[in-house]
């Protein structure tokens, strides 16, 4: 289960990427425009833009792995979810709130930084075609510093 | 587009200051995806990445050498794939000595100074890239 402060997290955080892996053990990239937590925070569901599927539902019926990290832009605080794909479906017309807010975050979050404008930012945030859902099963810490690499659930020694 | 060698117009990309990120797989199917704060050009079928704290991704790549790679130019919207195999590290030397001014400076610059700290230059050879234009 994601706890509360890490459900917390998610509502803030800017940008995110998922990771998985194909039956070669060739790792693959998929940039995410949005994510979700289930009403039990026992799930995650992922919005990816259609130019990133490639490799992703093949590689998750093949093995369902999949990596899920997040980071609020600003601060560096980042954690990585890992877990077992469940299913996955086109975006639907509810979703496109989702996507827009994590998109706004983004734009906010890289205004003061990058100094570029706020419609090229927009773009970046390329609209999703697909939702992935996976079961959390790890969440570990990797905002820069001595505790990345710690897992926080479940916890350590657990 | 995909080639096989990083194109000159890759290096602005690198070099811009947004951050990278890296995927790689542990011997036993677990993938791995992290943020980082640069990749370096070495030649046209070499990067560098900084091995700073990411002991997973460092440890999977001695495993697997498999990773892959997404840069990302804001100005554009593009995004760069590139599939690479883990080659070797090195802790000193001309691309270790320039990784490390590199990261303190980008340390420095985002409040991180003293946190951020090059402990190799971890080289992988380029197997493919592919620009994914931005919208």
């Amino acid at each position: 289960m994601i706890p509360g402060v890490i459900v917390e997290f998610l509502g803030r955080a800017s940008v995110a990427v998922a990771g998985t892996r194909d039956q070669n053990l060739v790792p693959h990239i998929h940039f995410v425009s949005g994510w979700q937590v289930s009403e039990d925070s026992t799930e995650l569901t992922c919005f990816i833009p259609a130019k990133f599927t490639d490799n992703l539902i093949s590689s998750l019926e093949d093995n369902g792995q999949l990596a899920l990290t997040v980071e609020q832009i600003g601060p560096h605080e980042t954690y990585q979810f890992k877990g077992d794909y469940l299913d996955s479906r086109p975006l639907q017309e509810d979703d496109l709130s989702i996507y827009e807010d994590c998109r706004e975050r983004f734009v906010s979050a890289c205004l003061p930084r990058f100094g570029i404008p706020e419609d090229v930012l927009r773009r970046y945030i390329s609209k999703p075609s697909l939702a992935v859902r996976f079961k959390v099963r790890e969440i570990f810490v990797q905002t820069p510093g001595p505790s990345a690499g710690k897992r926080l659930v479940p916890s350590e020694g657990s | 587009m995909t080639a096989d060698r990083l194109p000159d117009e890759i290096k602005g990309v690198m070099e811009n200051g947004v951050p990278v990120i890296l995927a790689t797989c542990s011997s036993d199917g677990i993938p791995n995806a992290t943020i980082i704060s640069q990749v370096y050009y070495v030649d046209p079928n070499t990067v560098a990445v900084s091995f700073q704290f990411f002991n997973k991704t460092s440890r999977n790549v001695r495993e697997n050498p498999h990773a892959s790679l997404c840069l990302n130019d804001l100005l554009t919207s593009n995004k760069w794939l590139l599939q690479v195999e883990y080659d070797h590290s090195e802790t000193a030397g001309p691309i270790f000595e320039t990784m490390d001014m590199h990261i303190e400076a980008i340390a420095s610059a985002t409040g991180m100074s003293g946190i951020f700290k090059l402990k190799a230059a971890d080289i992988y050879r380029v197997k493919s890239v592919e620009k994914l234009a931005g919208n």
